[in-house]
């Protein structure tokens, strides 16, 4: 029940944020979406005013799947990560809300003025911002350097049994040319 | 000869049972909120606030609160429905529905304030888009025939929240018990110089179907998709359910 309750206000509070989307659902009115969350399903109908409404659906007109790549890219990219998403049913629709998921835009810095004051708001929003950009610099950069040495630095590198037979062979050489060294000196003290 | 229902524990003609119900909240009316503070310690308010979150209620909607009384959850719908909508305060008793819309009045806002019986809901078919009920169908003769009202006079999609005491968590039935039977009474007493009433109150509860049976009733009225949260262990239970 709570899950279902915050889903929605969370997916209206965005629509409210986000100029023209709510608009843009209005004409998509009656309709259904299911969003499949494989542990569990939320299913909403369109309202009059283009928001969603929980809803009981049988065959909903449009089912949306987030896909692993998207949750994984969804705190990075935000919208953009949403092109990952599965869309399945009404092609109208699904472009309608493919269209509608991308222009959704969470204006925290409005959320969190109420809250704390419109200066701490834009402070925390421009730290949270940055933060999040560091990590997905950092990850980003940690992915080029993984790629780098996986398809160019790994040729390069000596294998353990190659380290350990090289040093094998470097203690034979060493003995041997102790021996040499050894007999060397015998012939030198002989004809000395 | 005619049926009887419970009142509390006693068993009553059931035509006698919404004037005992009435002469309970007449008596406590003037007393109701500073009670509900006192008993639930304040949770009562967090209580309708959850309600109000399930409602998904959006500016424009029409609300019904059935049995509203002193209005608690109307204040809170108002705010949410905004200008553009409406929500109709509804009680089947003067006295509680006069200390709703007073303090209504009192903030500046004037809402419609109806009295009539929820079990006979003067609404046309398919209206309002959410219908809810607080702490008020436990009182109901007829709770089969409330909740068909209810189910009538919403929309398709719209929504119905039942929020009421319910079966508490078993391991705190005893002090659940001590607490309604032996302190309640006494607050009512000292407080609404009313424990009969608090006493009403203590054994309603116990006699007013528990989740499970509640969720049932709920389906049998034709509503679906119902599903239920327990607030406080149980002590109070919110039911949600969708007219199809």
């Amino acid at each position: 029940m709570i899950a279902e309750s915050l889903f929605e206000r969370s997916l209206n509070h965005l629509l409210r944020q986000s100029p023209g989307t709510a608009e843009a659902l209005i004409r998509h009115a009656g309709a259904s979406v299911r969003f499949d969350l494989a542990f569990k399903q939320f299913d909403f109908r369109i309202a009059d005013d283009g928001c969603f409404s929980e809803a009981v659906v049988d065959a909903p007109d449009a089912v949306i799947r987030p896909t692993p790549a998207l949750i994984a890219r969804l705190p990075f990219f935000g919208r953009d990560a949403l092109r990952d998403a599965d869309y399945t049913g009404d092609p109208a629709l699904l472009a309608t809300l493919d269209r509608v998921f991308k222009q959704l835009d969470w204006d925290v810095e409005a959320d969190l003025a109420p809250w704390v004051g419109d200066i701490a708001a834009h402070r925390l929003n421009t730290i949270s911002r940055d933060a999040l950009a560091g990590i997905a610099r950092a990850f980003s950069a940690l992915g080029h350097n993984a790629s780098e040495y996986l398809v160019e630095e790994v040729e390069l590198m000596a294998r353990g049994v190659d380290v350990a037979r090289f040093n094998q062979a470097v203690d034979v050489l060493a003995d041997d040319t102790a021996r040499l060294d050894a007999r060397l000196r015998r012939l030198e003290t002989r004809d000395a | 000869m005619d049926k009887t229902t419970h009142f509390g524990y006693q068993q009553v003609a059931e035509s006698e049972k919404a004037a005992k119900v009435a002469e309970v909240f007449h008596s406590v009316a003037a007393q109701y909120d500073v009670m509900n503070d006192l008993m639930s310690a304040g949770l009562h308010r967090l209580w309708k606030r959850f309600a109000v979150a399930q409602a998904g209620l959006r500016p424009g909607m029409k609300v019904l609160d059935v049995a509203g009384g002193t209005a608690d959850l109307t204040r809170l719908f108002l705010k949410e429905v905004g200008d553009t909508g409406q929500v109709l305060l509804t009680d089947i008793n003067f006295s509680m529905l006069r200390e709703g819309r007073d303090r209504m009045l009192n903030e500046g806002r004037t809402p419609p304030a109806i009295q009539c019986d929820g079990e006979r809901l003067p609404f046309p078919d398919d209206y309002f888009d959410c219908v809810s009920v607080a702490f008020g169908l436990r009182n109901m003769t007829h709770k089969d025939q409330a909740l068909a009202e209810m189910n009538r006079v919403l929309k398709p999609g719209g929504r119905l929240l039942v929020l009421e005491f319910s079966k508490v968590w078993k391991p705190l039935e005893p002090a659940y018990d001590l607490y309604s039977f032996k302190l309640l009474p006494l607050m009512g007493k000292l407080v609404a110089k009313d424990a009969a009433s608090y006493q009403y109150l203590a054994e309603s509860i116990r006699m007013h179907p528990g989740q499970e049976e509640l969720k049932a009733m709920m389906e049998t009225a034709g509503f679906a998709k119902v599903s239920y949260h327990n607030l406080t262990a149980g002590v109070v239970a919110l039911h949600k359910g969708f007219k199809v």
